[in-house]
């Protein structure tokens, strides 16, 4: 019985589908611009959010950072109250280090940009970052070659480098091993002795590729330390057990107390967490997201109505075969169910067409942009279940009142 | 088609109710909502297609349309709450879906008990 009423109904939307090929193009052209513009809206957010929580889980999400600046964005930032903040130096490391109980690591790092040479192959404007012995503890990172530098090194400033994979790549390129040989960074002589896995893009520019890591101590020999070019802080991972708001409040005390900062006086430092940065993107993609869902929502209710007005025009030009289905004995619900199928099929033929365009969209990106897009599979369902639901919205007041024809006046009708 | 008698109170209780689905459609597609789980828009855009479906049927005057209604009114209930979504939204939904049942419950004795 099922099966039947699925053949008929097939076959009947088909048969409509066919001999008005321009009407129900241009039918399902509404679903299809709505179901393209919600789910490319929520791929694209998606990917976003994917590679952003990526991207701050590699900063650590139980790390705190101790900055001039704080991660917040908007109109209302009052710079004004934090540019004349000291930056942190490497000094109050040792103290932070002593003075916080619930900190794992305690890590420093400078960073700025510059020249970096081997033979004949220059890149301009690599970041070489100064790192603190302990810092290797607080970031996440892979050394694919080599080894990251001892404790010694770090302490002593040896002149040794730990490079990313494209700074690697444009100094030693055809494969060239760069193991043990000696580059020049900002200069200086130095010698390689590790490689970072490669990374590829970041959505908050914190990938290790375009790095080149020195100690601190060698660092400071061409870096201006005090500078807040240098982006100077201080990276503070939490015990196991310890939570960043505990972590945080030790942390206040032990910076009011190395800055000998009075009672009353504000705090001259920023306590920053990754999790203020997922915060700030979220509140963005939401925006984002609202203005898709808005667009593509009333998008599919236009399509909806086009495809209510197909399915009014297929009744009345099928009245008089309802009237001879019903007068051999077809019941109201198969008479129904028909047209309502019928309106199903070309709404989910609209919301198809839709997903294969994004899916098209998605191949032509992978091969352009950086950041992996995919069309997840919860996205394909999702625009799937919406193009049969407005199928059904869109076809039920026709194909209702298909079912409630008269026999007789139905048969009757030209 | 049978000519249909319907009380005006009805006419005006399911014209407001068609456009209040229809509005709430594109509201499935807020971050908010897909922030709850994958299948939380599809859930709830299956409630909002048979409450659509239902008041079709009570303006066709027909008593599987008030208990439709009222199933997915109560189902609805219950997600919500299983959700967690005690908005303003929420509570307002309530009021006018009691008020909707109410009226339609006083006329379903004149309703026809056929498809």
């Amino acid at each position: 019985m099922v099966f039947t009423l699925l053949k008929e109904s097939t076959v009947f939307a088909l048969q409509a589908l066919i001999a008005n090929k321009l009407r129900t193009f241009l039918s399902l052209l509404g679903i299809t611009i709505g179901i393209f513009a919600i789910i490319t809206v929520f791929t694209i957010v998606d990917s976003l959010e994917r590679n952003i929580r990526g991207s701050v889980q590699s900063l650590g999400d139980n790390v705190v950072f101790v900055m001039k600046w704080p991660w917040s964005f908007g109109p209302d930032y009052p710079w004004w109250k934090y540019m004349n903040r000291p930056v942190p130096v490497y000094k109050e490391l040792g103290e932070v280090q002593r003075k916080v109980k619930g900190a794992e690591a305690v890590g420093f790092r400078i960073g700025a940009r510059k020249t970096l040479k081997h033979l004949n192959n220059t890149v301009e404007n690599g970041i070489v970052s100064g790192w603190s012995y302990d810092y290797g503890k607080v970031k996440t990172f892979d050394i694919v070659e080599g080894r990251y530098f001892r404790e010694d090194e770090a302490e002593g400033g040896y002149n040794v480098v730990i490079l990313g994979n494209a700074l690697a790549e444009g100094l030693f390129p055809n494969n060239e091993y760069a193991i043990g040989k000696t580059i020049k960074v900002a200069g200086r002589s130095c010698k390689v002795i590790g490689l970072f896995k490669k990374e590829g893009e970041s959505m908050l520019g914190n990938t290790m590729d375009n790095q080149a890591v020195v100690p601190y101590n060698f660092a400071r020999l061409f870096m201006d330390v005090k500078s807040e070019n240098s982006d100077p802080f201080i990276a503070v991972k939490a015990k196991v057990g310890v939570s960043n708001a505990q972590l945080k409040d030790e942390l206040t005390g032990a910076m009011r107390s190395i800055r000998s900062l009075k009672p009353l006086a504000d705090d001259n430092f920023a306590l920053n967490e990754t999790n203020l940065l997922s915060k700030n993107f979220d509140s963005l993609f939401d925006i984002v997201g609202l203005a898709g869902a808005i667009i593509g929502g009333f998008s599919i209710l236009v399509g909806g109505f086009g495809i209510a007005n197909i399915m009014f025009v297929s009744v009345r030009e099928r009245t008089n075969l309802i009237g001879i289905q019903k007068s051999l004995g077809a019941k109201n619900y198969f008479i129904l169910a028909q047209f309502l199928f019928e309106a199903v099929f070309l709404s989910l033929l609209g919301g198809i067409i839709g997903l294969l365009l994004i899916y098209l969209l998605t191949l032509l990106a992978q091969g352009n942009i950086d950041m992996e897009i995919t069309l997840t599979r919860s996205n394909v369902i999702l625009g799937l279940t919406i193009s049969v639901l407005i199928g059904i919205i869109s076809g039920f007041i026709p194909a209702y009142g298909a079912s409630q024809l008269d026999p007789v006046e139905a048969i009757r009708t030209n | 088609m049978a000519q249909v008698i319907r009380p005006r109170i009805i006419s005006i209780l399911s014209v407001t109710a068609i456009i209040l689905t229809l509005l709430a459609f594109p509201m499935l597609f807020m971050p908010s909502i897909k922030r709850m789980g994958d299948f939380v828009p599809m859930v709830l855009g299956i409630i909002i297609t048979l409450q659509f479906v239902a008041v079709i049927g009570v303006w066709h005057m027909k008593r599987w349309g008030v208990s439709l209604f009222v199933m997915m009114f109560t189902i609805r209930v219950i997600t919500f709450m299983f959700l967690e979504m005690y908005s303003f939204r929420f509570y307002f939904n309530i009021f006018y879906s009691v008020v909707f049942i109410f009226v339609f419950l006083y006329y379903y004795k004149k309703m026809d008990t056929n498809l």
